[in-house]
Formats: structure tokens, C-alpha cells, sequence
């Protein structure tokens, strides 16, 4: 059911799925590891939960933001394997257009509140 | 999955049990790796606890299940209706056995009481549920979630019967380690002040020396342990309670055996602490203790008439004695 939507009704994207896809917007994450990043991007306001973190995935997998790259494990951890992800050109697009569209808010409101200050 | 010990084990099959809230297909794709943060979770946790962290990561896996079970399920049901599935009846039934196992053999426990050593408060036939949390130290991390607090003076314990641990007795404990413990005409006399119990029953109709001014000296009825607890722990006519362990009386005091005839309860001995009398049913001792045919019949027969209506989720309490002036 997601398959043929255009980016723009993506938009605008939930505050987990737009920092999971930030987490991922350098390299291939493991759930702890973007878990533990979207704590670091928000000064620890963000921490997801398994069932909202693997929640979001989900969707994202299906609306083609991100993909798995297969399961190996972390030697900063254990010998366990776990599943990484990555994000798509297309989620690379998403997220980018998200921030400007925040980045838009955010110009507007700052202009708007700087006036009503004054 | 690699095996980890102690508490964080625990929570973990703990969490691995919410996981069933969520549909099964959503469990199949994600339950390990949501598992696997979770443990990652708890690690981070366990290498700096404190009772607010510990709070704070419990409410956030809660509301996060509750929340993402619901979106979860619902997201299911709407994708159902498109191709149905079922969930088997041999899942359903699955899931209840493994909560079963999970709270009987962890949480609480049933035992039967088959003996009127603490008549009075319990009565022969009691079947009752022991809460085996409340006096299992959970640990550094486990002490500010659980409902722990050491066994205290007052408190009705079960415990494995130090002479044979394959049985479980029920009784006060009267003593902590290094309290100075003696009976005078029947009262205890503890740290040299007298107790009223309020919770104690006296039925004698013959006066023992033994059990009323002990300790005195072993006599028949005193076991192994009971004669060590005399060679090595009396003291100027008194008991002495060695460290790790427990001085217990039942409250049915004369006629009880008890720590006055077999010694000591180690403390790594206390399963927990009595919950509730869950059915009480009026039957004779040899019957509670091994289930006969007779008795199937027996209660088959007479379970509207001898059960003990009134005594149905009774809770056995803890009760302080009252400490009294010196003794002498």
C-alpha cells in the first residue's frame, strides 16, 4: 500500500523515523546502535523502546526509506549476531527534504516570535 | 542467544513474555532483535544503577509495549482482512502453559499446610500461595524494582525443614542472628525483654519443661540439628542466633515442632512469604500430605461442605510482638 507514493506524502516524517533515519545517515546501524544514536542526536529526550524502534523499521521497510544488509555481529558487544540497516537513496532523499522543511519552519517561526518580542 | 545469569536473565524471559502481546507475525520478524535490545538496554543499566535510571527504563518499556502492542495488533487486524490467518489453538495454549510455568515456579508457589503448628492463623487444610519474591535478595539491580525486604522478627515464613529439605514448613520467626532468645513458663524472652504475642495460641493441657522454659536439655524429641543448637549455641540458659540464620516458633506453641527441637532455619533456607490462603478444605493430615484416592473421593464428595468458605483468600500477616520491660 506503500509502494506508489511520491516522497512529498511521506512528509512530514515522525520524530522516531526522521532521527532512525538520521542514525543511519553515515553508515549501517544495528537496532542498539541507532537506538543509542537517536538518544545522542536528542541529548537522551529520544530513547526508543524495541516495540517503537522495530515498529518504525517495519514501516520503513515497506515504504522503501531503508533495507537490511544482513546479519552480523558487533565485536564492541558480544559474539551475537544482529540484524544492520541502512538507508535507501530514496530515504536519502526523504530525510533531506524533511529537514529543509523543517528548517523552513523553523526560519519562519524564528522571524515571527524575534517580532513579537520586540 | 547467548546465556546470561542472574537478573538480567530473568528480565529478559520476563520481556520475552510481553513479546506474545504483539501479533505473530510481527513476533517472528522482530521478537529476537527487540530481545536483543532490550538486554542491550539492561546491560547499559546494570553498569551504573540507582533507583531512578531503573524506574525510568521500566516505565518507558512499558508504555512502549503497551503502545506498540496496540498500534501493532491493530495494524494486523487491517492487513487481515485481506488475507486471513489464524492463529492455532496449539499457540494459544502454549502461551498460557509458559505463563503458568513462568509465575509458578518464579513468583509464587502453592503448598498445602499439613500440620497444626501454626493453628490459629492456619489451619490444617490451608492451601495457601507463598510469594517467593519478597524475601529472595534480587540483587543490586533487582532491589529498587522489586518488592524485596529482608525477613524480619514477626514475619510468617516458609522455608525447607532443615532436617529434610524435601519438606516445606511454615512458621513465625522469632529470632534474628545474635538475638538472645529463651521461653520462661511458656513466653518468650527475647534479648531479655518479654513478648506478647498476640498472634500466639496456647492450648497445653500438661506442662512440658522442654518446650515451656527452654532451653533447658535435649531430650527425645530433640533431633541432630536440635542437639547441636544445645552444644554450641546456648549460652547462660539462652539461646544465641548464629549469623545466616533464623530462630522460628510456630504460633501454635505447644504443640509445635519447631527451632526449639530442630535448631536453626538457615536464611538461604526462607522460600518466601505466605500471599493468601487461596482454598481451605477440612481434611486430616496423611491426606494433605500425599494425595490418596480416598481423598480425591473425599473432596469429590465433600467440596461444597468442607471447604472453608470463610477462609477463601485470607491473608496470614506479619504481626510484631509487643516488647515488655526486662525480664526479671
Amino acid at each position: 500500500m506503500t509502494k506508489h507514493r511520491s516522497p512529498q506524502q511521506l512528509l512530514p516524517l515522525t520524530p522516531p523515523v526522521f532521527h532512525i533515519l538520521l542514525a543511519l545517515a553515515r553508515e549501517e546501524r544495528h537496532g542498539y546502535g541507532i537506538m543509542q544514536d537517536v538518544a545522542r542526536q536528542t541529548d537522551g529526550a529520544l530513547q526508543l523502546g524495541p516495540g517503537t524502534l522495530y515498529g518504525c523499521l517495519k514501516r520503513m521497510l515497506a515504504a522503501g526509506l531503508v533495507e537490511e544488509v544482513g546479519e552480523r555481529s558487533d565485536p564492541t558487544l558480544d559474539d551475537e549476531r544482529r540484524r544492520y540497516y541502512r538507508m535507501t537513496p530514496l530515504g536519502k532523499r526523504i530525510v533531506r527534504a524533511e529537514a529543509q522543511r523543517l528548517a523552513g519552519a523553523v526560519t519562519v517561526a524564528m522571524a515571527r516570535l524575534a517580532g513579537a518580542n520586540a | 542467544m547467548t546465556s546470561e545469569s542472574g537478573l538480567i536473565g530473568g528480565f529478559c524471559r520476563l520481556y520475552s513474555l510481553l513479546l506474545y502481546a504483539y501479533p505473530r507475525d510481527f513476533r517472528r520478524q522482530y521478537g529476537r532483535p527487540m530481545q536483543q535490545l532490550f538486554r542491550d538496554r539492561c546491560r547499559d543499566l546494570a553498569r551504573n544503577p540507582g533507583r531512578i535510571p531503573v524506574l525510568r527504563f521500566a516505565a518507558q518499556v512499558m508504555t512502549d509495549w503497551v503502545r506498540t502492542a496496540v498500534r501493532e495488533t491493530a495494524a494486523a487486524v487491517r492487513s487481515e482482512d485481506r488475507h486471513p490467518a489464524r492463529r492455532s489453538s496449539v499457540t494459544e495454549w502454549a502461551v498460557t502453559l509458559l505463563i503458568y510455568l513462568f509465575a509458578t515456579t518464579t513468583l509464587v508457589q502453592a503448598y498445602v499446610v499439613p500440620t497444626g503448628s501454626m493453628e490459629g492463623n492456619l489451619l490444617v487444610g490451608d492451601h495457601i500461595l507463598v510469594d517467593r519474591v519478597a524475601f529472595s535478595d534480587p540483587g543490586p539491580l533487582g532491589r529498587h524494582i522489586l518488592p524485596y525486604r529482608d525477613v524480619e522478627r514477626g514475619d510468617i515464613a516458609a522455608f525447607l525443614f532443615p532436617e529434610d529439605i524435601r519438606q516445606t514448613y511454615v512458621k513465625r520467626i522469632i529470632g534474628l542472628p545474635g538475638d538472645h532468645i529463651r521461653l520462661d513458663h511458656g513466653q518468650v524472652i527475647r534479648n531479655g525483654r518479654r513478648l506478647v504475642e498476640p498472634y500466639v495460641q496456647h492450648i497445653a493441657s500438661y506442662p512440658d519443661p522442654y518446650r515451656d522454659n527452654f532451653p533447658l536439655a535435649p531430650e527425645a524429641g530433640t533431633t541432630p540439628l536440635g542437639y547441636d543448637m544445645f552444644e554450641h549455641h546456648v549460652r547462660n540458659g539462652e539461646v544465641i542466633v548464629p549469623p545466616g540464620m533464623l530462630f522460628a516458633l510456630g504460633d501454635n506453641r505447644d504443640n509445635s515442632a519447631d527451632s526449639r527441637y530442630w535448631g536453626f532455619v538457615p536464611r538461604s533456607y526462607v522460600v518466601g512469604k505466605p500471599l493468601l490462603v487461596y482454598w481451605s478444605f477440612d481434611a486430616p493430615t496423611a491426606d494433605l500430605e500425599q494425595w490418596t484416592v480416598d481423598h480425591v473421593i473425599d473432596v469429590a464428595l465433600h467440596f461444597w461442605t468442607k471447604t472453608r468458605w470463610r477462609r477463601m483468600f485470607l491473608v496470614p500477616l506479619s504481626q510484631r510482638a509487643l516488647e515488655v520491660g526486662d525480664a526479671q
